[in-house]
């Protein structure tokens, strides 16, 4: 449903997507992961048609973005991560005007308006001036009003930035309803856990470039099955000789962080061996994307 | 036009329609300065301006009341009404104003004139005003005038009159001497003061005259100040693309398939209406308190859209070409001030010098402007006034749409903000 080939998009010396190649099925959730900057927008951006790439394909729903512009949009719904919304008018007349953009009219447009009015629980606000929203309930409206014209391809940047709670899981939920409808959706985030709870499958995006892609589980093989475990204590008494043979994060007076594989099975025999430290606090975190990112990157997500 | 450019029409109209203080403002601020500026010049469509003279007679001989009678009579009495008041009152009322001028008439003032010693006549003008004060002092400058060549004339009869005067004696035959005296006077010099080559013509003056449109300063401002309306209009919505490409709509509008050409298409649509609206609002006040020719109605209202079409893409364009919103706003304002200065909207073209006139006739607006004035004050047939400026304003409108469309869209994938 969407097929990116070899894109690349340059700014001069600059290099902001670097040979960038995928494809997204129907009904599959494609997440691109990567820190401020890394090159998910431009990616975006040259899908939507809003910049022409320097080279490389693109496509939507088989037809090319550049040479067929107009039916690829057809199929294509852009959440931009800037809201973009006249601030000046009720809800209801954000949604008509999108709802034209996207060629819908008439009757059609009224019932789709109350459908995804529905669908982001905005019904009941829809006469007010959408200067008078809460963040969230803009974040939703910005979400309804790319999905008016049921498109076959979903871009979403950074949908849940600055969203409160609630109006997360509602934007969550709508996402996941999409792609049981068959909707092919690319999300950008550099939030681990909407990533890891929503996508078939990751690319872990940084300078422009793909470094790494998969499923999620896949991706996490990668840093080889190793659980994160933190201990905070008395450590004084110890010396870190105790650890050899594992990868030591930390060692601190009252708290160490080493990587172990297998981390359920080996527990209670390294618990043994900090007796003597007073153990207050025990956890263990299994491998995710973002220890995966910072181990192919060097820095985190948030950088 | 599709059903898209209907909507951004219609919500951009909504959306100006709501934003209340900015239309009033496009409306308000124009007619406000011809109100002042009318009021300033003393002018308006009030008739005409008038003043208080004060004199102060000190001599009460006949001969000062012979001026007295002659300031207060004849075409001053038009702009003037004469008040005769003591010394006092008189310096009173000029502290506080509420006179044009003061003439202050010198005891003795007759006797010196009949005798030829030095006399002396005190005006005291209002320094608040300008014209009637003026008006005062030229005409006792023509009356001193005279009554310097009647001594000359009339030396003996005066130096009879004095005597008469002084002495209180004199009778039927003396008079007749002095009326032949004064008789011969006259025709001694007649070869002089009407030389037969002067020749008095009487003509009837046709009653057209009386349709000829009367000066009228407000009117005249007028036209002007509707043009500084469509200005102000024509920024606003010059600056309305940034505020969409801020606001991010215009960048997200480039992801569907309707594209920035229905959304230029439908912004024109609102242009056109603004104008529309502006200039019939306008148009009423014109008929109601401008003396605005009603008949001309429907081909004013159309130069008037039509002008602001072509003022608004002429401010898009200088908009767009700026990197930033900030940039635009002080380079849209930046032009709209000369426009307005030297297109003849703070002050009518009439009131300026040839040359600043000239170039204000060759800016845009002022072009239009004075082609619509032509017809409207002038009374030129509106086919030879308005052909020319309507042909380069159609080329220029049309021109500036399509740079400016493709300007838009440069604007909505470019990373200005």
């Amino acid at each position: 449903m969407i097929k990116i080939e070899a894109l690349t998009k340059q700014y001069g010396q600059f290099t902001a997507a670097d040979a960038v190649t995928f494809d997204v099925q129907a009904g599959e959730i494609f997440g691109l992961l990567g820190p401020n900057g890394a090159g998910k927008s431009t990616t975006i951006n040259c899908l939507s048609g809003l910049l022409e790439p320097t080279s490389g394909d693109v496509s939507i729903n088989g037809h090319p973005m550049v040479g067929d512009g107009i039916a690829a949009k057809q199929s294509l719904g852009l959440v931009p991560q800037e809201l973009a919304l006249y601030e000046d008018l009720t809800g209801h007349e954000n949604l008509n005007f999108w709802g034209q953009a996207y060629g819908l009219s008439g009757e059609a447009l009224k019932q789709r308006i109350d459908t995804v009015l529905d669908l982001v629980g905005l019904s009941d606000r829809q006469k007010d001036r959408v200067e008078t929203y809460s963040g969230g309930m803009k974040r939703r409206l910005n979400f309804a009003c790319a999905i008016l014209h049921e498109p076959k391809a979903l871009l979403l940047d950074e949908p849940t930035v600055g969203v409160d709670p609630q109006s997360r899981e509602h934007l969550l939920s709508a996402v996941a309803d999409l792609k049981t409808q068959g909707t092919a959706v690319i999300y950008t985030s550099h939030y681990m856990e909407e990533v890891e709870r929503l996508c078939d499958r990751v690319a872990i995006i940084d300078k422009g470039r793909i470094m790494a892609m998969g499923t999620v589980d896949e991706l996490r093989s990668q840093m080889g099955e190793k659980d994160l475990i933190v201990l905070k204590g008395d450590f004084s008494v110890l010396n870190q000789d105790v650890l050899e043979g594992f990868e030591v994060m930390e060692w601190s007076d009252n708290q160490v962080r080493f990587w172990c594989a297998n981390a359920a099975s080996q527990l209670p025999e390294l618990l043994a061996k900090f007796a003597q430290c007073h153990i207050k606090e025990t956890a263990v975190k299994k491998a995710n994307l973002e220890s995966l990112f910072i181990k192919l990157t060097g820095r985190a997500l948030r950088d | 036009m599709n059903g898209m450019s209907m909507t951004v029409a219609k919500h951009s109209i909504l959306k100006t329609w709501r934003e209340k203080w900015g239309l009033i403002s496009w409306l308000v601020i124009p007619l406000m300065m011809v109100f002042l500026m009318s009021l300033m010049a003393g002018g308006g469509p009030s008739p005409t301006p008038h003043g208080k003279v004060l004199v102060t007679d000190k001599d009460q001989s006949m001969l000062s009341q012979f001026l007295l009678g002659s300031i207060g009579q004849g075409p001053t009495a038009e702009f003037f009404t004469v008040k005769v008041v003591k010394e006092a009152e008189a310096q009173t009322l000029m502290d506080a104003g509420e006179a044009s001028a003061w003439l202050m008439i010198e005891k003795n003032f007759m006797d010196d004139y009949l005798n030829k010693k030095p006399t002396t006549i005190t005006l005291r003008k209002n320094p608040a005003q300008t014209i009637l004060p003026n008006m005062v002092e030229t005409g006792m400058d023509v009356m001193v005038d005279a009554a310097d060549y009647l001594q000359m004339l009339f030396a003996d009869e005066l130096q009879k009159i004095n005597k008469m005067v002084s002495t209180g004696k004199y009778n039927d035959a003396d008079l007749v001497l002095l009326t032949l005296a004064i008789k011969a006077a006259i025709e001694d010099v007649e070869d002089t003061l009407m030389p037969p080559q002067i020749k008095l013509e009487e003509k009837t003056v046709e009653a057209e005259s009386d349709d000829k449109p009367a000066f009228n300063f407000a009117l005249m401002m007028f036209p002007g100040a509707v043009f500084m309306s469509l200005l102000f209009a024509g920024m606003g919505m010059a600056m309305s693309f940034w505020d969409d490409k801020v606001n991010g709509v215009l960048p997200r509008l480039v992801s569907t398939p309707s594209g920035i050409f229905h959304y230029f298409v439908g912004k024109t649509t609102h242009a056109k209406v603004m104008f529309l609206t502006v200039s019939v609002v306008l148009m009423v006040v014109g008929v109601a308190y401008f003396d605005v020719n009603v008949t001309l109605l429907p081909l004013l209202i159309f130069w008037l859209v039509f002008s602001g079409v072509v003022i608004w893409q002429l401010l898009l364009f200088f908009s767009l070409l700026m990197p930033s919103r900030k940039s635009a706003n002080i380079i849209v304002n930046a032009a709209m001030m000369p426009l307005a200065m030297l297109g003849g909207s703070f002050f009518p073209a009439e009131a300026m010098s040839d040359g600043l006139a000239k170039i204000g006739s060759y800016l845009p607006n002022g072009m239009l402007l004075k082609a619509i004035k032509d017809v409207m004050i002038r009374g030129e047939a509106w086919q030879s006034a308005l052909l020319w400026p309507f042909v380069i304003g159609l080329v220029m409108a049309l021109v500036f749409w399509f740079i400016n469309l493709k300007m838009v869209k440069k604007l909505a994938q470019e990373a200005r903000s």
